[in-house]
């Protein structure tokens, strides 16, 4: 293969990588390469072999590997290259990619755009500082999910899962159907992380208790873990005592959210939002450095992956365009606040120029809002919830309204209908 | 007269709805509901609750020893269980392309089980 003459470069073949590979095909760019570290394209969706996939993106109702599936035929009809088993080590600022596998050795690459997809990860342990000893048995829903679904281990007997995101939950059913005692499932906040079709279909239909604001205070067992304690918390998230009870298992699962991956965005100096920990964006999903875009979880958690993989067909149609044409785009001069109840927006910042699709996540659960975006949009909400992200679609004529030279633009939930 | 809470998972509202039934297990109330498309599934909910079961088989192959399947279409929620014990001892041989019939008519529902990927080795 000819590492020489690389339009748009992909790094990460998930739903995202994959997405943003085919849109740039499609758009035109010759040369389009997917990096990718595992022995196979498709990310994290060989082992969610649950469904819940593509019923917004293909009007189906679809497993993983199926939803993996349908973008893997695409990426080879349209010829687009692929290097497996490659894990890119260093991008820099200037676009330069260095990758290793088995082999080429080293390579090094400098393609005309790039489009970083590498998606997120799980928090572990060592992110929520638990008492306790340091017993086996302590898993990420992710890692547990890996076992039960694509080698072969169930991880324990008695579980006791930590978090109500979806995957914790979607693991609660799958152990519960391979005939493992879920024991609870206990979320901190009021409300469960997930989705509600995971609290319905994943715990309510298997029994498994639900305990909102309660938390693990302490671990217990010395080779293998024996039991947690659990208690209620207080509206500061701090345990109360007295309330504490001892649940008898064999094994913790961790299901307490997900961070985008950006230890190469960093290398590039690409800046980061702290808020959903993932690069700066405008709309066309460039970050502050000219021709590195980025799409999907690696720019900020989505709850469907439908999202996942519309957001990185922008952020692959306008890598293609930049290395088609040229950086002539008008840039991102207009950043968007959040006002009232909004805890983050993607994109940070538009030019005013494109279409945009906004991903918003609101701080607490409200009955009755309106969403506003300036005074170019509004839309009203019987409900809004941090576990449901909401998603707007503003397009060139309705941003046409925008004055001239505005710099900011305020995204905020107004109470009422 | 009997009652049953069904949560709705229309939106991200989730209400919780109340449904009163007569001796004859017919719905004769509905509340809670904030509109018609919630009712309807609330009602469909109630007279028949079907899920779709996802689930992985044995292969031969050591490097891949599973492979993901599903019901082709939803079944009744009752029959999860028992319909996911049925598939603990089902192994597959290559090839196999997604799609394609692994288990037919599963548990006498005429319900069959397929694949979710392609095994080719």
């Amino acid at each position: 293969m000819k590492f020489s003459d690389i339009d748009v470069a992909v790094i990460g073949s998930g739903p995202a990588g994959m997405a943003a590979a085919i849109k740039a095909k499609e758009e035109g760019a010759e040369h389009v390469l997917i990096l990718e570290r595992q022995e196979q394209l498709g990310g994290l969706l060989h082992q969610c072999v649950h469904n819940g996939f593509g019923l917004f993106y293909f009007g189906q109702d679809l497993t993983g590997p199926e939803y993996a599936h349908r973008f893997v035929e695409k990426v080879r009809d349209l010829g687009i290259e692929t290097l497996l088993e490659t894990m890119v080590t260093k991008v820099s600022g200037d676009r330069k990619i260095t990758a290793v596998n088995s082999h080429e050795g080293t390579i090094h690459l400098q393609p005309k755009s790039i489009v970083l997809a590498m998606g997120c990860r799980e928090r572990s342990r060592g992110q929520l500082s638990i008492p306790g000893t340091r017993p086996a048995g302590i898993f990420t829903a992710g890692t547990a999910q890996r076992l039960v679904n694509v080698e072969g281990f169930i991880p324990g007997e008695k579980v006791v899962i930590l978090g109500s995101g979806d995957i914790g939950m979607i693991m609660a059913r799958r152990l519960s159907l391979e005939g493992v005692e879920v024991k609870a499932v206990i979320e901190i906040l009021p409300y469960v992380g997930g989705l509600i079709r995971n609290e319905v279909q994943c715990l309510h239909d298997f029994d498994i208790p639900l305990l909102l604001e309660h938390t693990v205070t302490q671990i217990h067992g010395e080779q293998r873990v024996d039991a947690v304690t659990i208690a209620k918390v207080d509206k500061d998230k701090r345990p109360v005592d007295g309330t504490e009870q001892n649940i008898e298992c064999d094994t913790l699962l961790l299901s307490v959210g997900l961070i985008p991956e950006n230890e190469l965005s960093r290398m590039a100096g690409v800046a980061l939002d702290p808020l959903v920990g993932g690069p700066v964006v405008d709309e066309r999903r460039e970050t502050n450095i000219p021709g590195i875009f980025a799409g999907g979880n690696v720019v900020h958690v989505h709850d469907l992956v439908d999202d996942v993989s519309w957001e990185a067909e922008i952020a692959g149609a306008w890598a293609a365009r930049l290395a088609q044409k040229g950086d002539h785009e008008k840039k991102g001069k207009i950043a968007l606040r959040a006002g009232r109840n909004i805890r983050s927006i993607v994109p940070q910042t538009i030019s005013g120029q494109n279409d945009v699709t906004f991903y918003i996540r609101v701080k607490e659960m409200e009955e009755k809002v309106q969403l506003r975006v300036g005074d170019i949009y509004h839309r009203a909400f019987r409900v809004v919830k941090p576990s449901e992200m909401i998603k707007v679609n503003l397009l060139q004529k309705d941003l046409k309204k925008l004055k001239e030279k505005i710099t900011e633009l305020n995204v905020e939930c107004e109470r009422g209908e | 007269m009997a009652e049953e809470k069904i949560i709705c998972i229309g939106c991200p509202l989730g209400c919780e709805t109340t449904l009163k039934i007569d001796d004859q297990g017919e719905v004769v109330k509905i509340t809670g509901y904030k509109c018609k498309e919630g009712r309807q599934y609330v009602l469909e909910e109630y007279r028949s609750p079907v899920r779709v079961l996802t689930a992985t088989v044995l292969t031969q192959n050591s490097v891949r020893p599973l492979f993901p399947v599903r019901t082709n279409k939803p079944l009744l929620k009752t029959h999860l269980k028992e319909a996911a014990k049925v598939l603990i001892g089902v192994k597959v041989k290559p090839p196999i392309r997604v799609g394609q019939i692994i288990l037919p008519n599963l548990i006498n529902t005429g319900i069959d089980v397929i694949a979710t990927d392609d095994l080719l080795n």
